[in-house]
Protein backbone atom coordinates (compact mmCIF):
# COMPACT_ATOMS: atom_id res chain seq x y z
CA UNK A 1 0.00 0.00 0.00
CA UNK A 2 1.22 3.47 -0.81
CA UNK A 3 1.52 5.61 2.31
CA UNK A 4 0.28 8.56 0.26
CA UNK A 5 -3.10 6.85 0.21
CA UNK A 6 -3.19 7.09 3.97
CA UNK A 7 -2.38 10.80 3.98
CA UNK A 8 -4.74 12.41 1.51
CA UNK A 9 -5.02 15.74 3.31
CA UNK A 10 -1.25 16.15 3.59
CA UNK A 11 -0.50 14.75 0.16
CA UNK A 12 -2.70 17.28 -1.59
CA UNK A 13 -2.32 20.44 0.44
CA UNK A 14 -0.22 22.02 -2.24
CA UNK A 15 3.30 23.10 -2.88
CA UNK A 16 3.86 25.76 -0.22
CA UNK A 17 2.63 23.72 2.71
CA UNK A 18 5.43 21.22 2.26
CA UNK A 19 7.87 23.97 3.23
CA UNK A 20 6.37 23.92 6.73
CA UNK A 21 6.61 20.14 6.88
CA UNK A 22 10.34 20.30 6.15
CA UNK A 23 10.79 22.84 8.94
CA UNK A 24 9.07 20.67 11.57
CA UNK A 25 12.09 18.52 12.57
CA UNK A 26 14.35 21.58 12.74
CA UNK A 27 11.90 23.46 14.96
CA UNK A 28 11.40 20.44 17.24
CA UNK A 29 15.14 19.78 17.65
CA UNK A 30 16.07 23.44 18.03
CA UNK A 31 13.27 23.96 20.58
CA UNK A 32 14.35 20.85 22.49
CA UNK A 33 17.97 22.00 22.54
CA UNK A 34 17.09 25.43 23.91
CA UNK A 35 14.64 24.02 26.47
CA UNK A 36 17.09 21.33 27.63
CA UNK A 37 19.98 23.76 28.00
CA UNK A 38 17.82 26.28 29.88
CA UNK A 39 16.58 23.54 32.20
CA UNK A 40 20.11 22.25 32.80
CA UNK A 41 21.41 25.75 33.42
CA UNK A 42 18.63 26.35 35.92
CA UNK A 43 19.39 23.05 37.65
CA UNK A 44 23.13 23.84 37.76
CA UNK A 45 22.32 27.26 39.27
CA UNK A 46 20.20 25.65 41.97
CA UNK A 47 22.94 23.12 42.69
CA UNK A 48 25.46 25.90 43.27
CA UNK A 49 23.12 27.57 45.79
CA UNK B 1 25.08 22.48 -14.48
CA UNK B 2 21.89 22.74 -16.51
CA UNK B 3 24.04 23.71 -19.39
CA UNK B 4 25.62 20.33 -19.85
CA UNK B 5 22.66 18.12 -19.47
CA UNK B 6 19.30 19.43 -18.46
CA UNK B 7 17.94 16.14 -17.18
CA UNK B 8 21.04 15.18 -15.23
CA UNK B 9 19.54 15.83 -11.84
CA UNK B 10 17.15 12.99 -11.55
CA UNK B 11 13.53 13.83 -11.94
CA UNK B 12 11.70 12.07 -9.17
CA UNK B 13 7.96 12.04 -9.48
CA UNK B 14 6.33 12.01 -6.06
CA UNK B 15 4.13 9.19 -7.18
CA UNK B 16 7.25 7.05 -7.63
CA UNK B 17 8.13 7.14 -3.95
CA UNK B 18 6.45 5.07 -1.25
CA UNK B 19 6.24 8.07 1.09
CA UNK B 20 6.27 11.84 0.46
CA UNK B 21 9.67 13.48 0.18
CA UNK B 22 9.23 15.57 3.33
CA UNK B 23 8.73 12.38 5.32
CA UNK B 24 12.27 11.39 4.32
CA UNK B 25 13.46 14.56 6.06
CA UNK B 26 11.63 13.50 9.20
CA UNK B 27 13.14 10.02 8.98
CA UNK B 28 16.63 11.40 8.40
CA UNK B 29 16.23 13.68 11.41
CA UNK B 30 15.16 10.70 13.49
CA UNK B 31 18.27 8.77 12.42
CA UNK B 32 20.40 11.73 13.50
CA UNK B 33 18.71 11.97 16.89
CA UNK B 34 19.16 8.24 17.52
CA UNK B 35 22.82 8.48 16.42
CA UNK B 36 23.34 11.42 18.76
CA UNK B 37 21.90 9.48 21.72
CA UNK B 38 23.99 6.41 20.84
CA UNK B 39 27.17 8.51 20.65
CA UNK B 40 26.42 10.13 24.00
CA UNK B 41 25.87 6.78 25.68
CA UNK B 42 28.54 4.67 24.02
CA UNK B 43 31.38 7.00 22.88
CA UNK B 44 33.02 8.18 26.08
CA UNK B 45 36.57 9.04 25.09
CA UNK B 46 38.11 10.73 22.05
CA UNK B 47 39.37 8.30 19.42
CA UNK B 48 40.33 10.58 16.56
CA UNK B 49 42.86 12.88 18.21
CA UNK B 50 45.53 10.39 17.10
CA UNK B 51 45.09 9.29 13.50
CA UNK B 52 46.86 5.97 14.04
CA UNK B 53 48.95 6.35 10.85
CA UNK B 54 51.17 3.33 10.24
CA UNK B 55 53.35 2.73 7.20
CA UNK B 56 52.38 -0.13 4.93
CA UNK B 57 55.10 -2.61 4.01
CA UNK B 58 58.09 -1.04 2.27
CA UNK B 59 57.53 -3.09 -0.89
CA UNK B 60 53.90 -2.02 -1.32
CA UNK B 61 54.83 1.59 -0.57
CA UNK B 62 57.66 1.54 -3.12
CA UNK B 63 55.42 -0.06 -5.74
CA UNK B 64 52.79 2.68 -5.38
CA UNK B 65 54.85 5.72 -4.44
CA UNK B 66 58.05 6.09 -6.44
CA UNK B 67 59.82 8.57 -8.69
CA UNK B 68 58.86 6.86 -11.95
CA UNK B 69 55.20 6.67 -10.97
CA UNK B 70 55.28 10.30 -9.84
CA UNK B 71 56.81 11.36 -13.15
CA UNK B 72 54.26 9.41 -15.20
CA UNK B 73 51.34 10.77 -13.12
CA UNK B 74 52.61 14.34 -13.43
CA UNK B 75 53.15 13.95 -17.17
CA UNK B 76 49.63 12.55 -17.56
CA UNK B 77 48.22 15.50 -15.58
CA UNK B 78 50.11 18.00 -17.75
CA UNK B 79 48.94 16.16 -20.89
CA UNK B 80 45.30 16.33 -19.78
CA UNK B 81 45.65 20.03 -18.99
CA UNK B 82 46.94 20.51 -22.52
CA UNK B 83 44.05 18.48 -23.96
CA UNK B 84 41.50 20.62 -22.13
CA UNK B 85 43.01 23.84 -23.44
CA UNK B 86 43.39 22.39 -26.95
CA UNK B 87 39.80 21.10 -27.04
CA UNK B 88 38.50 24.37 -25.63
CA UNK B 89 40.32 26.53 -28.14
CA UNK B 90 40.13 24.32 -31.22
CA UNK B 91 36.98 22.26 -30.70
CA UNK B 92 33.31 22.83 -31.28
CA UNK B 93 31.49 25.46 -29.25
CA UNK B 94 28.68 22.97 -28.56
CA UNK B 95 29.26 22.34 -24.84
CA UNK B 96 27.95 18.78 -24.82
CA UNK B 97 30.15 17.69 -27.75
CA UNK B 98 33.41 19.21 -26.51
CA UNK B 99 35.57 17.32 -24.02
CA UNK B 100 36.64 20.46 -22.16
CA UNK B 101 33.45 21.15 -20.20
CA UNK B 102 32.63 17.62 -19.12
CA UNK B 103 36.24 16.93 -18.24
CA UNK B 104 36.69 20.06 -16.12
CA UNK B 105 33.30 20.20 -14.38
CA UNK B 106 32.55 16.49 -13.98
CA UNK B 107 35.58 14.21 -14.36
CA UNK B 108 38.01 16.60 -12.69
CA UNK B 109 35.87 18.65 -10.27
CA UNK B 110 33.72 15.75 -9.05
CA UNK B 111 35.70 12.64 -10.02
CA UNK B 112 38.87 13.66 -8.20
CA UNK B 113 36.82 14.25 -5.04
CA UNK B 114 35.67 10.63 -5.13
CA UNK B 115 39.23 9.40 -5.81
CA UNK B 116 40.54 11.56 -2.95
CA UNK B 117 38.03 10.19 -0.46
CA UNK B 118 38.87 6.60 -1.41
CA UNK B 119 42.62 6.71 -2.04
CA UNK B 120 43.93 9.86 -0.36
CA UNK B 121 45.55 12.91 -1.90
CA UNK B 122 46.00 11.48 -5.40
CA UNK B 123 45.73 14.88 -7.04
CA UNK B 124 49.13 15.83 -5.63
CA UNK B 125 50.72 13.26 -7.95
CA UNK B 126 48.63 14.22 -10.98
CA UNK B 127 48.70 17.99 -10.39
CA UNK B 128 49.73 19.41 -13.78
CA UNK B 129 50.90 22.77 -12.43
CA UNK B 130 53.13 21.09 -9.84
CA UNK B 131 54.56 18.76 -12.50
CA UNK B 132 55.28 21.58 -14.95
CA UNK B 133 56.78 23.81 -12.24
CA UNK B 134 59.03 21.02 -11.01
CA UNK B 135 60.16 20.30 -14.57
CA UNK B 136 60.92 23.99 -15.14
CA UNK B 137 62.80 24.24 -11.82
CA UNK B 138 64.78 21.11 -12.77
CA UNK B 139 65.57 22.58 -16.19
CA UNK B 140 66.70 25.83 -14.59
CA UNK B 141 69.09 23.95 -12.29
CA UNK B 142 70.45 21.99 -15.25
CA UNK B 143 71.01 25.01 -17.48
CA UNK B 144 72.04 27.60 -14.89
CA UNK B 145 74.02 25.15 -12.79
CA UNK B 146 72.48 26.58 -9.64
CA UNK B 147 69.23 26.38 -7.70
CA UNK B 148 66.45 28.90 -8.50
CA UNK B 149 66.35 31.91 -6.18
CA UNK B 150 64.77 31.10 -2.79
CA UNK B 151 61.05 31.88 -2.60
CA UNK B 152 59.46 34.60 -0.50
CA UNK B 153 58.14 33.63 2.90
CA UNK B 154 54.45 32.77 2.62
CA UNK B 155 52.47 34.96 5.06
CA UNK B 156 50.95 32.59 7.64
CA UNK B 157 47.91 34.82 8.12
CA UNK B 158 46.94 34.16 4.49
CA UNK B 159 46.39 30.53 5.43
CA UNK B 160 44.18 28.88 2.82
CA UNK B 161 42.53 32.13 1.73
CA UNK B 162 44.13 32.22 -1.76
CA UNK B 163 42.62 28.78 -2.34
CA UNK B 164 39.24 30.01 -1.09
CA UNK B 165 39.40 32.82 -3.64
CA UNK B 166 40.28 30.30 -6.37
CA UNK B 167 37.45 27.91 -5.49
CA UNK B 168 34.99 30.81 -5.22
CA UNK B 169 36.09 31.93 -8.69
CA UNK B 170 35.72 28.42 -10.11
CA UNK B 171 32.27 27.98 -8.53
CA UNK B 172 31.22 31.41 -9.79
CA UNK B 173 32.38 30.54 -13.31
CA UNK B 174 30.34 27.35 -13.20
CA UNK B 175 27.25 28.49 -11.35
CA UNK B 176 26.93 32.15 -12.31
CA UNK B 177 28.84 32.86 -15.51
CA UNK B 178 27.74 29.63 -17.14
CA UNK B 179 24.49 29.21 -15.30
CA UNK B 180 20.96 30.00 -16.02
CA UNK B 181 18.01 28.49 -14.28
CA UNK B 182 16.13 30.05 -17.18
CA UNK B 183 17.19 31.14 -20.67
CA UNK B 184 20.55 29.39 -20.75
CA UNK B 185 23.51 31.76 -21.12
CA UNK B 186 26.22 29.32 -21.76
CA UNK B 187 29.69 28.58 -20.60
CA UNK B 188 31.53 27.86 -23.80
CA UNK B 189 34.50 25.51 -24.13
CA UNK B 190 36.48 28.53 -25.34
CA UNK B 191 35.80 30.37 -22.06
CA UNK B 192 36.84 27.29 -20.10
CA UNK B 193 40.12 27.11 -22.02
CA UNK B 194 40.85 30.81 -21.41
CA UNK B 195 39.96 30.45 -17.73
CA UNK B 196 42.27 27.41 -17.51
CA UNK B 197 45.14 29.38 -19.02
CA UNK B 198 44.49 32.36 -16.74
CA UNK B 199 44.38 30.11 -13.66
CA UNK B 200 47.58 28.36 -14.79
CA UNK B 201 49.35 31.73 -15.06
CA UNK B 202 48.11 32.72 -11.57
CA UNK B 203 49.32 29.39 -10.16
CA UNK B 204 52.77 29.64 -11.74
CA UNK B 205 53.17 33.18 -10.36
CA UNK B 206 52.17 31.92 -6.89
CA UNK B 207 54.66 29.04 -7.12
CA UNK B 208 57.43 31.32 -8.37
CA UNK B 209 56.88 33.73 -5.51
CA UNK B 210 56.32 31.37 -2.60
CA UNK B 211 57.78 28.04 -3.70
CA UNK B 212 56.12 25.09 -5.42
CA UNK B 213 55.27 23.02 -2.36
CA UNK B 214 54.15 25.93 -0.19
CA UNK B 215 51.78 27.24 -2.86
CA UNK B 216 50.43 23.73 -3.48
CA UNK B 217 49.82 23.32 0.23
CA UNK B 218 48.11 26.67 0.83
CA UNK B 219 47.33 28.65 -2.31
CA UNK B 220 46.62 26.31 -5.21
CA UNK B 221 42.84 26.07 -5.07
CA UNK B 222 42.34 22.53 -6.37
CA UNK B 223 45.18 21.03 -4.34
CA UNK B 224 43.72 22.51 -1.17
CA UNK B 225 40.17 21.53 -2.13
CA UNK B 226 40.95 17.90 -2.99
CA UNK B 227 43.30 17.61 -0.02
CA UNK B 228 40.39 18.59 2.23
CA UNK B 229 38.40 15.59 1.02
CA UNK B 230 41.45 13.30 1.10
CA UNK B 231 41.52 13.86 4.88
CA UNK B 232 38.58 11.46 5.07
CA UNK B 233 40.60 8.69 3.37
CA UNK B 234 42.44 5.89 5.15
CA UNK B 235 45.61 6.36 3.08
CA UNK B 236 48.25 9.07 3.29
CA UNK B 237 51.82 9.49 2.06
CA UNK B 238 54.23 10.93 4.64
CA UNK B 239 57.80 11.69 3.70
CA UNK B 240 57.55 9.47 0.67
CA UNK B 241 56.09 6.52 2.56
CA UNK B 242 52.53 5.27 2.09
CA UNK B 243 50.65 4.55 5.29
CA UNK B 244 47.22 3.65 6.60
CA UNK B 245 45.21 5.54 9.15
CA UNK B 246 41.67 5.45 10.51
CA UNK B 247 38.93 6.66 8.15
CA UNK B 248 38.04 10.31 8.90
CA UNK B 249 40.99 10.72 11.29
CA UNK B 250 42.97 12.91 8.89
CA UNK B 251 40.36 15.65 9.23
CA UNK B 252 41.19 16.43 12.85
CA UNK B 253 43.09 19.69 13.12
CA UNK B 254 42.62 20.48 9.44
CA UNK B 255 40.58 23.61 10.06
CA UNK B 256 42.96 25.43 12.41
CA UNK B 257 44.67 27.05 9.40
CA UNK B 258 43.03 30.43 8.51
CA UNK B 259 40.58 30.22 5.61
CA UNK B 260 39.69 26.57 6.20
CA UNK B 261 36.28 27.32 7.71
CA UNK B 262 35.48 29.55 4.74
CA UNK B 263 36.51 26.79 2.33
CA UNK B 264 34.20 24.13 3.74
CA UNK B 265 31.30 26.60 4.08
CA UNK B 266 31.86 27.72 0.49
CA UNK B 267 31.88 24.09 -0.65
CA UNK B 268 28.52 23.42 1.00
CA UNK B 269 27.10 26.80 -0.01
CA UNK B 270 28.06 26.47 -3.67
CA UNK B 271 26.40 23.05 -3.94
CA UNK B 272 23.35 24.32 -2.07
CA UNK B 273 23.10 27.26 -4.48
CA UNK B 274 23.33 24.97 -7.50
CA UNK B 275 20.39 22.99 -6.11
CA UNK B 276 18.42 26.04 -5.05
CA UNK B 277 18.87 27.80 -8.40
CA UNK B 278 17.07 24.88 -10.04
CA UNK B 279 14.10 25.09 -7.73
CA UNK B 280 13.60 27.23 -4.67
CA UNK B 281 15.49 30.30 -5.93
CA UNK B 282 14.19 30.23 -9.49
CA UNK B 283 11.46 32.76 -8.83
CA UNK B 284 13.53 35.17 -6.68
CA UNK B 285 16.30 35.11 -9.30
CA UNK B 286 13.78 35.78 -12.04
CA UNK B 287 12.23 38.67 -10.07
CA UNK B 288 15.65 40.23 -9.47
CA UNK B 289 16.46 39.75 -13.15
CA UNK B 290 13.22 41.51 -14.13
CA UNK B 291 13.93 44.34 -11.70
CA UNK B 292 17.41 44.85 -13.12
CA UNK B 293 16.31 44.77 -16.74
CA UNK B 294 13.50 47.26 -15.88
CA UNK B 295 16.09 49.80 -14.75
CA UNK B 296 18.04 49.36 -17.97
CA UNK B 297 20.66 46.75 -17.14
CA UNK B 298 21.32 44.39 -20.07
CA UNK B 299 19.78 40.89 -19.90
CA UNK B 300 23.07 39.01 -19.66
CA UNK B 301 24.46 41.31 -16.97
CA UNK B 302 21.12 41.18 -15.11
CA UNK B 303 21.20 37.42 -15.10
CA UNK B 304 24.74 37.30 -13.81
CA UNK B 305 24.16 39.95 -11.17
CA UNK B 306 21.01 38.18 -9.95
CA UNK B 307 22.79 34.81 -9.80
CA UNK B 308 25.82 36.37 -8.07
CA UNK B 309 23.56 37.95 -5.49
CA UNK B 310 21.76 34.73 -4.62
CA UNK B 311 24.99 32.74 -4.72
CA UNK B 312 26.31 35.10 -2.03
CA UNK B 313 23.04 34.88 -0.09
CA UNK B 314 23.12 31.06 -0.11
CA UNK B 315 26.71 30.90 1.13
CA UNK B 316 25.80 33.49 3.79
CA UNK B 317 22.84 31.35 4.95
CA UNK B 318 25.07 28.27 5.21
CA UNK B 319 27.66 30.32 7.12
CA UNK B 320 24.87 31.71 9.32
CA UNK B 321 23.69 28.22 10.29
CA UNK B 322 27.28 27.19 11.06
CA UNK B 323 28.21 30.25 13.12
CA UNK B 324 24.81 30.22 14.85
CA UNK B 325 25.46 26.66 15.99
CA UNK B 326 29.00 27.48 17.05
CA UNK B 327 27.74 30.52 18.99
CA UNK B 328 25.25 28.22 20.73
CA UNK B 329 28.05 25.80 21.51
CA UNK B 330 30.02 28.70 22.95
CA UNK B 331 27.29 29.42 25.48
CA UNK B 332 27.63 25.94 26.99
CA UNK B 333 31.07 26.58 28.40
CA UNK B 334 33.46 29.34 27.56
CA UNK B 335 36.56 27.29 26.71
CA UNK B 336 37.76 29.55 23.92
CA UNK B 337 36.54 32.31 21.57
CA UNK B 338 33.76 31.67 19.08
CA UNK B 339 36.06 31.97 16.07
CA UNK B 340 38.52 29.50 17.59
CA UNK B 341 35.66 27.15 18.43
CA UNK B 342 34.59 27.30 14.78
CA UNK B 343 38.09 26.28 13.71
CA UNK B 344 38.11 23.43 16.22
CA UNK B 345 34.88 21.95 14.87
CA UNK B 346 34.81 22.90 11.17
CA UNK B 347 36.52 19.66 10.10
CA UNK B 348 33.32 17.85 11.13
CA UNK B 349 31.65 19.51 8.15
CA UNK B 350 33.91 17.90 5.53
CA UNK B 351 31.63 14.81 5.35
CA UNK B 352 28.69 17.18 4.87
CA UNK B 353 30.46 18.87 1.98
CA UNK B 354 30.96 15.42 0.47
CA UNK B 355 27.35 14.41 1.17
CA UNK B 356 26.01 17.54 -0.55
CA UNK B 357 28.23 16.85 -3.58
CA UNK B 358 27.14 13.20 -3.84
CA UNK B 359 23.48 14.03 -3.30
CA UNK B 360 23.45 16.79 -5.86
CA UNK B 361 25.74 15.46 -8.57
CA UNK B 362 25.39 11.67 -8.41
CA UNK B 363 23.15 11.36 -11.44
CA UNK B 364 25.18 13.97 -13.35
CA UNK B 365 28.36 11.94 -12.84
CA UNK B 366 26.69 8.64 -13.79
CA UNK B 367 25.35 10.11 -17.03
CA UNK B 368 28.20 12.40 -18.04
CA UNK B 369 30.97 9.89 -17.36
CA UNK B 370 29.38 7.66 -19.98
CA UNK B 371 29.90 10.52 -22.42
CA UNK B 372 33.39 11.20 -21.09
CA UNK B 373 34.64 7.69 -21.69
CA UNK B 374 32.86 7.07 -24.99
CA UNK B 375 32.16 9.80 -27.53
CA UNK B 376 34.04 12.63 -25.85
CA UNK B 377 37.13 10.42 -25.59
CA UNK B 378 36.93 9.42 -29.24
CA UNK B 379 35.95 12.83 -30.50
CA UNK B 380 37.25 15.40 -27.98
CA UNK B 381 36.86 18.37 -30.31
CA UNK B 382 33.46 17.36 -31.59
CA UNK B 383 34.78 17.58 -35.15
CA UNK B 384 33.83 14.09 -36.27
CA UNK B 385 37.01 12.26 -35.22
CA UNK B 386 36.75 8.71 -33.93
CA UNK B 387 40.06 7.83 -32.24
CA UNK B 388 38.80 4.83 -30.26
CA UNK B 389 35.74 3.79 -32.25
CA UNK B 390 33.28 5.03 -29.62
CA UNK B 391 32.33 8.37 -31.18
CA UNK B 392 28.81 7.23 -31.95
CA UNK B 393 27.99 5.97 -28.47
CA UNK B 394 25.33 7.71 -26.42
CA UNK B 395 24.28 8.17 -22.82
CA UNK B 396 22.07 5.49 -21.33
CA UNK B 397 19.64 7.45 -19.18
CA UNK B 398 18.02 4.25 -17.97
CA UNK B 399 21.21 3.14 -16.21
CA UNK B 400 19.84 4.35 -12.88
CA UNK B 401 16.24 5.06 -12.12
CA UNK B 402 14.79 8.16 -10.54
CA UNK B 403 13.88 6.28 -7.40
CA UNK B 404 17.38 4.80 -7.00
CA UNK B 405 18.86 8.27 -7.43
CA UNK B 406 16.61 9.65 -4.71
CA UNK B 407 17.64 6.87 -2.33
CA UNK B 408 21.32 7.54 -3.05
CA UNK B 409 20.72 11.23 -2.33
CA UNK B 410 18.94 10.56 0.94
CA UNK B 411 21.51 7.93 1.95
CA UNK B 412 24.43 10.26 1.21
CA UNK B 413 22.92 13.08 3.23
CA UNK B 414 22.12 10.86 6.21
CA UNK B 415 25.51 9.10 6.28
CA UNK B 416 27.40 12.38 5.78
CA UNK B 417 25.61 14.06 8.66
CA UNK B 418 25.97 11.06 10.99
CA UNK B 419 29.73 11.10 10.28
CA UNK B 420 29.76 14.82 11.05
CA UNK B 421 28.07 14.07 14.37
CA UNK B 422 30.74 11.45 15.10
CA UNK B 423 33.60 13.87 14.36
CA UNK B 424 31.94 16.68 16.32
CA UNK B 425 31.27 14.43 19.30
CA UNK B 426 34.84 13.13 19.29
CA UNK B 427 36.27 16.65 19.11
CA UNK B 428 33.93 17.79 21.91
CA UNK B 429 35.24 15.02 24.17
CA UNK B 430 38.76 16.28 23.54
CA UNK B 431 37.82 19.95 23.96
CA UNK B 432 35.63 19.90 27.06
CA UNK B 433 36.75 18.65 30.43
CA UNK B 434 33.91 16.22 31.06
CA UNK B 435 31.70 14.06 28.82
CA UNK B 436 28.52 15.74 30.12
CA UNK B 437 29.60 19.20 28.95
CA UNK B 438 30.83 17.68 25.69
CA UNK B 439 27.38 16.20 25.08
CA UNK B 440 25.69 19.46 25.95
CA UNK B 441 27.84 21.31 23.42
CA UNK B 442 26.80 18.78 20.83
CA UNK B 443 23.12 19.53 21.24
CA UNK B 444 23.92 22.45 18.97
CA UNK B 445 25.79 20.21 16.58
CA UNK B 446 22.70 17.99 16.40
CA UNK B 447 20.53 21.03 15.64
CA UNK B 448 22.94 22.06 12.86
CA UNK B 449 22.96 18.53 11.42
CA UNK B 450 19.18 18.33 11.35
CA UNK B 451 19.16 21.79 9.76
CA UNK B 452 21.62 20.90 7.03
CA UNK B 453 19.99 17.51 6.34
CA UNK B 454 16.52 18.93 5.95
CA UNK B 455 17.88 21.86 3.93
CA UNK B 456 19.64 19.41 1.60
CA UNK B 457 16.54 17.25 1.16
CA UNK B 458 14.34 20.31 0.80
CA UNK B 459 16.52 21.72 -1.98
CA UNK B 460 16.61 18.37 -3.77
CA UNK B 461 12.86 17.97 -3.52
CA UNK B 462 12.32 21.49 -4.87
CA UNK B 463 14.74 20.85 -7.73
CA UNK B 464 12.78 17.71 -8.54
CA UNK B 465 9.44 19.51 -8.79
Amino acid sequence: MNVLDLLPPLAHVGHWWTYVLYAVPVVIVLGSVVMTLLKERHRDGEGEK
Amino acid sequence: MDLLIPVAHALVGKEDLPIPEWLFAWGASLVLIVSFVALTLLWKRPRYEEDGWRPVSAGVSRALVNRVGGFVAGALGAFLLGVVVWAGLQGTEAPDRNLALTFVFVTFWLGVVVASVLFGDVFRAFNPWRAIARAVAGGFRLIAGQAPPPPLRYPERWGRWPAVVGIAGFAWLELVWGQSGFGSVGLTPHTVAIATLAYSAWTFVGMALFGIDRWIERGEAFSVYFNMFSRLAPLEVREGRLGRRRWLAGTVGWAVVPGSVALILLTIGATAFDGAAEGLLQEPIRSTFDGLTDIGVGPLASQRIANSLFFGVTVAIVAGIFWGGIAGMHTVRNVTGTRELGRLFAHSFIPIGLAYLVAHYFSLVVYQEQAQFTYLLSDPLGDGSDYFGTANAGIDYTLIGARATWYVQVGALVVGHVLALVLGHDRALATYSDPQTASRSQYWMLAMMVGFTTLGLFLLSQANQ
